[in-house]
């Protein structure tokens, strides 16, 4: 019997994939620029990543043992949750609705408000917040000191000296989240002349990326001002004339400045169409609705963005006011932003399935 | 009616315009935070240049040169050697940043004028250009004549 016992415990222990160590290497293609946040003391180690894997699915962080970080961030959904805003711990909703988690490799400034400036500071808000994990720090290090293979774990990741705390907790989750990097979809393969977009594809990207100028009969919907490059994400914040005065001021709540009344960041579009719904209330329930938004709805206010005061398709023009096949050409465009292998990345997956799994 | 508007208004930019400033930190002997009325005690320039509209626009600001020197930075009989490997970053209040080499701001290295203009055709500037915006004399891209200016930052190149 106790030979027996002796004997399950081992295979508890080896059900998980054995532990890779040594520096993790990035992989991504020269497009996306060298331009990364890594601190210099929690360099990305392949030990590191595989236990920030099993935190970032850890339910054990939450108070009621229910909720993890990938039941808002979920990988199929390109790490958002579906819902305009997301239920916590203690059943209330969160004030906002979730991100998706893509190429935050070369992300400063984190939340809808770009109150975070690193990762490493940013997990310890969501695990703390009583209407999302809700667990103390101290709570969660002792829960996690008493769980296998957690102890042997930290011990291999951050030496004995170490072992499992506040600090190395989040460093772990940290790691993981900077692998987590989106670079294969259609619109890379394009980029690297592998894929030939349809016509309706290439009418998109096109008014995606230019501006309009009515006097030269250059149609253009100006998205690339905020969400160009190819990482679709250029770390900016604006007022995108979504109410004249909102609920939520955004920056402006941080700042009380009257120009940042409103402004929120402006979020990485890749995966964006299995990201619904949108916009940081979730207001939008589709991209269709987005479109009307920017093309005829835009509510002028002092802090909207310079960049759509004036910006018509019609002369004199106050909105966008794309037709309706050129709404349709850039949802066509936006949907080559989908990156299959993302969401089906094993890497990225929740490893105590997995486990659980080749326990049975 | 009208006029109350008009008032109203500017008194909305005025206070906007105080709470707002611009953080000079980096390799510079004495960091600080430049509000819009400490611009007065510095020469102005003025410099013109088209906006968006098409129209040439009289710019009124300071140097960057004085208002980085009066910081610490190596400019002037500094500006040699490994100084000359030194650039600042310019940021603006929705993170969009843009670089000039410490170099191009000097006018022992060139006539080009570029300012930290608080006024255009003698008026504050509008909201969502303001208080300070940088205005690159003759440049022909606008791109770096960054608008809502919060931050800049000397470094050098590594
Ligand atoms: C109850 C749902 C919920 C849980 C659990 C949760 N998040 Fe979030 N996450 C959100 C919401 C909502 C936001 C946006 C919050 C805001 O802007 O105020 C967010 C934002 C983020 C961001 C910012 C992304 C960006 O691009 O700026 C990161 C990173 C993140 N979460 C990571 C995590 C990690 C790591 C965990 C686990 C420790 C976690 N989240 C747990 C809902 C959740
Ligand atoms: C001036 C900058 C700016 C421009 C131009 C702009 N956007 Fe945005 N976009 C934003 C901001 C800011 C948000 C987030 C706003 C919020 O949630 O309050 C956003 C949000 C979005 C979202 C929702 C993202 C999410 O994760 O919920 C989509 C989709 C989107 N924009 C598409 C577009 C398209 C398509 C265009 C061109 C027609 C465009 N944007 C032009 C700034 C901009």
């Amino acid at each position: 019997m106790v030979l027996l016992l002796a004997f399950v415990g081992t295979i508890t222990s080896w059900t998980y994939d054995p532990v890779p160590i040594g520096p993790y290497q990035f992989n991504y293609p020269t497009n996306f620029g060298n331009r990364t946040f890594i601190p210099d003391d929690n360099p990305t180690t392949k030990e590191g990543v595989y236990l920030g894997r099993m935190l970032f699915y850890e339910t054990a962080l939450s108070a009621n043992n229910k909720i993890s970080c990938g039941t808002c961030h979920q990988q199929a959904l390109a790490f958002t949750d579906g819902k305009a805003f997301s239920t916590g711990v203690d059943g209330s909703l969160t004030s906002r609705s979730s991100m998706s988690l893509a190429n935050m490799l070369w992300s400063r400034k984190l939340f809808w408000d770009g109150r975070s400036n690193a990762l490493e500071g940013q997990a310890a808000i969501p695990m703390q917040n009583p209407h999302e994990m809700g667990q103390m720090m101290q709570t969660t290090v002792r829960k996690l000191s008493r769980k296998m293979p957690y102890p042997e774990l930290f011990d291999k990741v951050f030496g004995k000296e170490e072992g499992i705390n506040g600090v190395t907790i989040i460093k772990a989750i940290a790691q993981f989240e900077r692998t987590l990097i989106s670079a294969n979809s259609k619109y890379d393969q394009y980029l690297q002349g592998k894929h030939k977009p349809t016509k309706q594809e290439l009418q998109g990207l096109a008014l995606f990326n230019n501006a309009p100028q009515p006097a030269k009969s250059i149609r253009g919907a100006n998205c690339s001002r905020c969400h160009g490059g190819v990482k679709t994400y250029m770390e900016l914040f604006h007022n995108n004339g979504l109410d004249t005065v909102g609920k939520d001021a955004g920056i402006g709540s941080l700042t009380a400045l009257a120009t940042d009344q409103g402004r929120f960041k402006a979020p990485t579009l890749r995966n964006i169409a299995l990201t619904a719904p949108y916009m940081h209330d979730g207001r939008f329930k589709n991209l269709d609705e987005v479109l009307d938004h920017y093309s005829d709805h835009i509510k002028t206010s002092a802090a909207l963005s310079d960049i759509f005061r004036g910006a018509s398709n019609r002369k004199d023009g106050t909105q966008l006011s794309l037709k309706a096949d050129e709404k349709k050409a850039i949802i066509a465009f936006l949907s080559m932003l989908t990156d299959d292998t993302f969401i089906h990345d094993p890497r990225f997956s929740d490893p105590h399935i997995a486990a659980t799994i080749s326990n049975k | 009616m009208k006029q109350l508007l008009t008032t109203i208004i500017i008194c909305f930019i005025a206070i906007t315009a105080l709470a707002q400033s611009i953080k000079i930190s980096g390799e510079v002997a004495a960091p600080t935070e430049l509000k819009l009325a400490d611009m007065a005690q510095y020469p102005q320039t003025e410099v013109s240049r088209k906006d968006r509209d098409g129209k040439d626009h009289k710019y009124t600001g300071v140097l960057l040169s004085t208002i980085l020197q009066k910081a610490g930075a190596t400019l002037g009989k500094d500006l040699k050697g490994e100084n000359l490997t030194k650039y600042i970053t310019v940021e603006a209040s929705d993170g969009y940043q843009v670089l000039f080499a410490l170099a191009e701001l000097d006018k022992d290295f060139t006539d080009r004028q570029i300012i930290l203009a608080t006024k255009i055709d003698g008026q504050p500037l509008a909201l969502a250009d303001g208080p300070f915006r940088i205005i690159v004399e003759g440049e022909k891209k606008p791109a770096r004549c960054i608008k809502q200016v919060t931050a800049i930052k000397v470094a050098f190149a590594k």
